[in-house]
């Protein structure tokens, strides 16, 4: 039905009026019916006109070729790249602590044999030790040197082998770079979108943030005041509870 | 003395068992969170907790909460190795019963600090 003119309008309601000031039942609710259609139609066409233009908002913000790919490609690579992270700083941690492993157990032979070396050397400067007993000592003196030359070798080694393992500093950050730099482009187009979508709604209410969610290491702890930022500033914290 | 390391990465588990070791504890059993670490102390037999907080599955600090809810372990000393840093989540780490608090990354230094304040406060009780 066609939407009525203002005389058209004027029309039907003193049409309307007649019908009840003449108790007319019938054309009181064909009057009623003729008004109601009208403003209804209106509104369809207005409804209409928005579809419209949503589907063509929707159409030009697919044919977008780099927000296609960021959805199809960047977002499963960061999630990639993220997981990379993690699996290399992990490698890197085992790696250097498998190192320290071996290491520790050279140092400490070398230590307890010098100690015990020195033990007897003390002993035969106060001439308290036997003939036989330096013919002993000087054995094991021969036989402690080249383990020295061997261990130290190894400790050397293995302390080049942990810095090595320390490179995945680089990697990860070269990655966390490229991650940064996607999050920044995806804001961008959310701006983007946002603008498209029409003005952004106010929101009422604030955002509720659980204050006790774990968020793992803070970013700019010092900015945050709810953030304390060593273990002294914990053991402060924890002492004034009566802790 | 048999402790229970509780913490997602396996690294850091392995960074504080070795600590541990250093310190002279060389009895260390390792869960990964609160579900897997539950069966392991209830099995019995465990003498000190060192959980994380932010953990998959169940996080450290319900596990906090559900270790002092039991009877049978409301007494288990339990020290926190945690990354999370905010005030209210150490005040409400303290109000459920913890022993100890130590953020990461943290050092030897400070573990061993921190877990011979909790057996002076245990023998001195």
């Amino acid at each position: 039905m066609e939407a009525l003119n203002k005389t058209e309008q004027l029309e039907a309601a003193r049409a309307l009026i007649n019908a009840i000031e003449q108790d007319d039942d019938d054309r009181i609710k064909t009057e009623l019916m003729a008004l109601t259609n009208a403003r209804e139609s209106a509104l369809f066409q207005q409804i209409g006109k928005l579809t419209r233009e949503l589907h063509e908002a929707l159409n030009n913000f697919k044919v977008d070729a780099r927000l296609v790919d960021l959805t199809h490609n960047d977002m499963p690579d960061t999630r990639d790249r993220l997981n990379y992270v993690i699996q290399t700083t992990e490698e890197a941690a085992h790696k250097t602590l498998g190192y320290i492993d071996k290491t520790l157990p050279l140092a400490n032979e070398l230590k307890q044999t010098a100690a015990k070396l020195n033990e007897s050397w003390q002993r035969f400067r106060n001439r308290e030790m036997s003939a036989t007993e330096f013919r002993d000592l000087s054995r094991e003196i021969e036989a402690y040197l080249p383990v020295v030359t061997m261990h130290a070798g190894e400790i050397h080694n293995n302390l080049s082998e942990m810095t090595l393992a320390q490179g995945f500093q680089d990697l990860t950050g070269q990655v966390l770079r490229q991650v940064i730099g996607l999050v920044e482009e995806v804001e961008t187009n959310l701006v983007k979108l946002v603008k498209v979508a029409g003005q952004p709604q106010q929101s009422g209410e604030a955002k509720v943030v659980d204050p006790l969610k774990a968020e793992g290491p803070q970013i700019n702890a010092k900015n945050k005041p709810n953030v304390v930022n060593n273990q002294d500033d914990v053991d402060d914290l924890l002492s004034s509870l009566g802790f | 003395m048999k402790i229970l390391i509780v913490d997602d990465f396996s690294t850091m588990r392995r960074i504080i068992k070795n600590l541990l070791r250093d310190l002279g504890f060389n009895n260390t059993i390792e869960a990964d969170d609160g579900l897997t670490a539950l069966p392991i102390l209830n099995a019995g037999g465990i003498d000190f907790l060192v959980t994380d907080w932010n953990m998959p599955g169940m996080q450290g600090i319900d596990l906090l909460k559900t270790v002092r809810a039991d009877p049978k372990l409301s007494t288990l000393p339990v020290l926190m190795v945690t990354a999370e840093t905010k005030r209210e989540q150490i005040i409400e780490a303290a109000q459920a019963g913890v022993n100890g608090y130590i953020v990461k990354p943290f050092t030897a230094a400070t573990l061993k600090e921190k877990i011979e304040k909790i057996f002076e406060r245990i023998n001195a009780q």
